[in-house]
């Protein structure tokens, strides 16, 4: 999130779509309602009626995977009715910006796409620059070519009647949701967008999400009060996850991991830092030599030195794509001797999950750490299969739940937040860390008797004490990070084994370790920031800036710069974040995104201090399938797209194996419901929550129940071109067909919590979901394919 | 009749349905509180998710869900069920020992070594909420204890606290006037009348909704205590039976006084003349 839970309370218009709130993050609701209380509307865009439409003063019916066009619509309304806040727009967004003459947009496809690679050359994507490299700009926002004038020409084509066509939206409902949202440009109004994974498990699902922004940017409601861009994330600590790299393609705190073409440390750091040509641009991304070198530190600890450039050749180097989907792929050709899955359940929770169980039969060794049996740590056992047949030798580790550990869980608002050990794990359960460490050490205990290049994991730094496990308390301060050496920054000098105050004072020559920047100062000098509790609300904004400790430096709404004017003050004085005090040459409120004055003074700066050019980007040439976010239909869908003849996202290699529609007439989509959670190993084992939702169930309307003879409760066979499932058919009013490009078609909906193990079993939703991934973040199309429905369940 | 007249300051429940997302966190807190066994179900019961079949021995309070379309819109709402808390509860009337009481504290509790399962508390409430032991060979009655031992100790009660949105819990001409102050802030979001206000003589959970009370499965009720049917009668009875009663052995005392004359003389004859009977 840019934002924050509490803050959602100050929103004017909250807009829940590719999420379910109610059902999904129910104690946010506190939020959403107090929100309501003070006069906000909650707009609900969902495929289906849900608990959160519920609650809703909107409700719109959304086709799964037309984000693009619904939002493109929404654009587009506020672009020819000048709805933008201008003065925001103007200043901190790259509107003003020209384009390279290169540039092209036409019939679905931007300029430089290679049909054969599925790839962009995105060299004519690039701004047009003068002779010293900064970008030309038009402030009056009227050339032809500048980012503002290519938005209103690319968005013209998404009319509400376009727009309604391809969602399948009733255009009255349409209409109330842009009246509601698009009058927040007002510098008074604020609007937030809380989405998940109905938004991002698309094959273009980061372009929804760059949808969202754009919207956000146009009406000013990045970095204030009640605004921002709000990701759900779907696990408790899923963020702190992706914050400490659990991703393929990064190293903690989002540094990129280097691939083989990084021949060394500087050709590395040479790529990923970007250059600045504006001097009022902070680029704090300049700073990521320090970051990495810190890191390294941490990594290789006395043996990383300058000389042999902080043990970078010690690193893996990434060699290709290790997404998911493609380490499936690679499982299911027999490429993989072992697999080690810690609380992971893929054949429930991976996309075609009937070819990744045929895949681990191809194991010769399974490590699975999980609190239950899980579906995949017995998966030689599945239904249908013969055990004798599978030669996988299986391990289960069993671990310790969150209240058996000690350390930070980091929540969807970037709050880390300290827990305590409750209680000792049961029996011979372990937590992860005493597992990796475990781990370590046996591997560490081999290379150091011999075997190719055991340097990196023999010189591996690893110092978290010598009890039973490692000490969580060492690993969190490591991870803020310490002085290596006495060393003097900004006048001030540090002590050896002191702790960095924070990642500012981070150093590129091996004199501080971090092993996770955007953590340096969560636990410093004074102690533990994460375990804090204090309850003070000194901006009456219910941050409670010292409740546990946010990234980055426990800001807690960020690009907060941008809620101010030129001269530092707030566009809403009501729900000020922060408000730039002349007299002590300080900002007030919030940590301030950089402590710069403000814009207008000599040694102000651009507000979105991430991005080299300092300004937001409305138009963003660094994804890989375009500059503009640009509507394609889900890899398998019903219809044709509307938009273009570029029936899918460009940049996404077709998969073999898509059903069509004459076999497979009904749209499919996933979600999750409030007594269940994730793969289910932890709910369908809890009788309290069996009790509630017992089956596997697959919500229908009640038109297509008629058409099959279906009544509520009756056994159904589920089908896609993947494989079958039954399910029991829960008939309702809140599912409709949807009236897509003058034809009626029918969705239905599924839960994904099921497996066959358990005390409430059921057959998999993801049996029938495509393996098939977003073009820039590579997570999987659960939310749109094709299916069938017959009456009576299968045999199988 | 219940040990506090004025109920203004005891406990009570503002469950707001309007901010109900119908999550069932209070179903599953109440079964973990109070160590109660889940229910084996299949499917869901009723519309929606609705689960289990019905408040029982092992089910204090459950969510039902209301899942159909009005005007053309959806309506997908949901009604809080439970034990009403009654300030007048006719559970506590026609126990013949004793075994239901209405606190000052505000919960309506159940003494369970009194009871002697004779069930007239479950025709008598008109919400039909305790339930029977039916599994147990010697049953008692069972239904939400007001998280009793959790008020005493100065906690919410166990639904309360799990609730993120909808249960306030506190003196209740507080929750009234929160009521109010919610019904006068937003008219367009609520039905104008408080459930549990005046039903049943007023009750200690009192309910706001959008929709009619009817259509989320409210039961119609009256607005009378149900003591209140009974008193009238009974409140009799010790008058009739001491009117009655004494009249009719005061006529009792009158028309055998004769009789008692007739013997009384009779023995003094006796003691005087003796034998005379044989002279005859």
């Amino acid at each position: 999130m840019t934002n924050h839970w509490n803050d959602i309370q100050h929103s004017d218009v909250i807009l829940a779509i590719g999420s379910n709130p109610a059902e999904n993050h129910p104690i946010s609701f506190k939020y959403i309602e107090k929100a309501m209380e003070k006069g906000g509307t909650l707009i609900s865009v969902d495929p289906r009626y849900t608990r959160t439409s519920s609650k809703a003063d909107l409700y719109a019916q959304l086709r799964p995977g037309t984000d693009i066009a619904f939002i493109g619509g929404m654009i587009n309304y506020v672009l020819q009715n000048d709805l933008i806040h201008r003065d925001y727009v103007v200043a901190y967004t790259n509107a003003s910006f020209i384009i390279g003459d290169g540039y092209e947009f036409g019939d679905g496809l931007f300029s430089g796409y290679n049909a054969e690679t599925f790839t962009y050359d995105k060299s004519s994507w690039k701004y047009k620059e003068d002779a010293a490299g900064k970008p030309l700009r038009d402030m009056t926002l009227q050339d032809p070519r500048c980012v503002y004038q290519l938005l209103k020409t690319h968005y013209s084509r998404y009319t509400v009647e376009k727009a309604c066509e391809i969602t399948g939206t009733d255009p009255q409902a349409y209409e109330n949701v842009l009246k509601a949202y698009c009058a927040t440009g007002r510098p008074d109004k604020s609007a937030t967008i809380m989405y998940a994974m109905g938004t991002t498990q698309h094959t273009y699902g980061t372009q929804n999400v760059r949808s969202y922004a754009m919207l956000q940017l146009l009406l000013g409601n990045i970095g204030i009060a009640g605004g921002g861009i709000n990701a759900l994330r779907g696990e408790s600590n899923v963020q702190g996850s992706t914050d400490y790299a659990l991703l393929f393609h990064i190293l903690p705190g989002y540094l990129k991991l280097p691939e083989f073409t990084d021949v060394d440390l500087a050709t590395y750091l040479e790529k990923v830092t970007p250059k600045a040509t504006d001097e009022k641009s902070a680029n704090w991304w300049s700073n990521y030599p320090k970051y990495m070198v810190s890191l390294l530190k941490a990594y290789y600890g006395e043996h990383a030195t300058e000389e042999n450039n902080f043990c970078y050749d010690y690193l893996a180097k990434r060699s290709g794509n290790y997404s998911f989907i493609k380490l499936m792929d690679r499982l299911q050709a027999g490429g993989f001797e072992g697999m080690v899955c810690m609380g992971t359940n893929p054949i429930v929770g991976g996309p075609d999950t009937n070819s990744i169980s045929s895949g681990m039969d191809k194991l010769k060794w399974l490590v699975a750490a999980d609190l239950w049996e899980t579906e995949s740590s017995i998966f030689w056992k599945r239904p249908g299969v013969d055990p004798k047949t599978i030669d996988t030798e299986v391990f289960l580790l069993p671990a310790a739940s969150s209240v058996e550990k000690q350390g930070s869980i980091s929540n969807s608002g970037r709050w880390a937040q300290w827990r305590y050990k409750a209680v000792d794990p049961p029996g011979d359960a372990e937590s992860d860390a005493f597992i990796v460490e475990q781990m370590f050490k046996a591997v560490k205990a081999q290379y150091k008797k011999g075997g190719v290049f055991p340097e990196p994991i023999v010189n591996l730094s690893w110092n978290y004490g010598n009890g039973h496990e490692p000490d969580i308390e060492l690993v969190a301060k490591e991870c803020n990070g310490y002085f290596t050496r006495d060393t003097m920054v900004k006048d001030k000098l540090f002590k050896a084994g002191q702790q960095v105050p924070s990642f500012a004072f981070l150093q590129a020559d091996g004199s501080t370790v971090s092993g996770n920047w955007i953590y340096a100062g969560s636990f410093t000098d004074d102690g533990n920031m994460m375990a804090r509790r204090g309850q003070e609300d000194p901006t009456g904004l219910e941050m409670y800036p010292k409740w546990s400790w946010s990234w980055p430096v426990n800001r807690r709404i960020v690009y907060n710069r941008a809620s101010v004017d030129l001269d530092g003050a707030p566009w809403n004085p009501k729900r000020t974040v922060i408000a730039w005090n002349d007299a002590t040459g300080k900002w007030e409120g919030d940590v301030p995104d950089g402590p710069w004055p403000p814009m207008n003074k000599s040694d102000g700066r651009y507000p979105f201090i991430m991005i080299a050019e300092g300004y937001a980007r409305l138009y963003a040439a660094s994804l890989n399938d375009g500059p503009f976010p640009e509507h394609y239909e889900p890899m398998e869908s019903p219809v044709g797209n509307m938009m273009s003849t570029q029936q899918c996202n460009p940049a996404v290699p077709t998969p073999k194996g898509l059903g069509k529609v004459e076999q497979y007439p009904f749209i499919g989509t996933t979600y999750r419901v409030s007594e269940h959670w994730q793969a289910g190993a932890m709910t369908r084992n809890l009788p309290w929550l069996v009790e509630l939702v017992p089956d596997m169930f697959v919500e229908m309307s009640q038109e297509l129940a008629a058409a099959k003879g279906l009544k509520n409760g009756d056994m159904v066979t589920v089908s896609s071109e993947r494989g079958k499932i039954q399910a029991r058919a829960l008939v309702t009013a809140r599912i409709k067909p949807l009236r897509v490009g003058g034809k009626m078609m029918e969705q239905v909906g599924l839960p994904w919590h099921f497996g066959f193990t358990g005390l409430a079993k059921g057959d998999s939703a993801n049996v029938l979901t495509t393996a098939v991934g977003c073009a820039n973040s590579f997570i999987p199309e659960y939310k749109a394919f094709l299916c069938n429905i017959e009456k009576g369940g299968n045999k199988a | 009749m219940s040990s506090a007249k004025d109920f203004s300051k005891t406990n009570a429940f503002l469950i707001d349905m309007t901010r109900c997302t119908g999550c069932r966190g209070c179903q599953v807190a109440c079964k973990q509180w109070n160590e109660l066994e889940a229910e084996k179900t299949e499917f869901f019961t009723g519309e929606g998710y609705q689960n289990p079949p019905a408040m029982s021995e092992y089910t204090f309070t459950r969510i039902k869900f209301r899942d159909y379309e009005k005007n053309g819109q959806n309506e997908f709402a949901f009604y809080k069920e439970m034990c009403m808390h009654c300030n007048d509860p006719a559970c506590a009337s026609v126990c013949p020992v004793g075994a239901f009481e209405k606190t000052t504290e505000g919960p309506v509790i159940y003494k369970a070594d009194r009871c002697i399962g004779c069930r007239f508390c479950m025709i008598a409430c008109p919400f039909g909420v305790p339930k029977y032991e039916w599994s147990k060979a010697l049953p008692l009655v069972k239904k939400c204890t007001g998280c009793y031992s959790r008020i005493k100790e100065g906690f919410q009660p166990a639904c309360a606290t799990t609730c993120a949105t909808a249960i306030t819990y506190g003196p209740r001409n507080k929750m009234i006037t929160e009521a109010e102050r919610r019904i006068a802030a937003r008219p367009d979001r609520y039905l104008s009348k408080i459930y549990g206000k005046d039903e049943a003589g007023g009750t200690g959970v009192l309910y706001l909704t959008a929709l009619p009370f009817n259509e989320l499965g409210f039961k119609p009720v009256t607005m009378r205590a149900l003591p209140s049917f009974t008193w009238q009668a009974l409140r009799l009875v010790p008058g009739i039976f001491l009117t009655v009663g004494g009249g009719l052995s005061a006529i009792s005392w009158i028309n055998h006084r004769k009789d008692r004359l007739r013997a009384e003389k009779a023995q003094q004859a006796e003691a005087t003349e003796p034998g005379k009977e044989e002279q005859q």
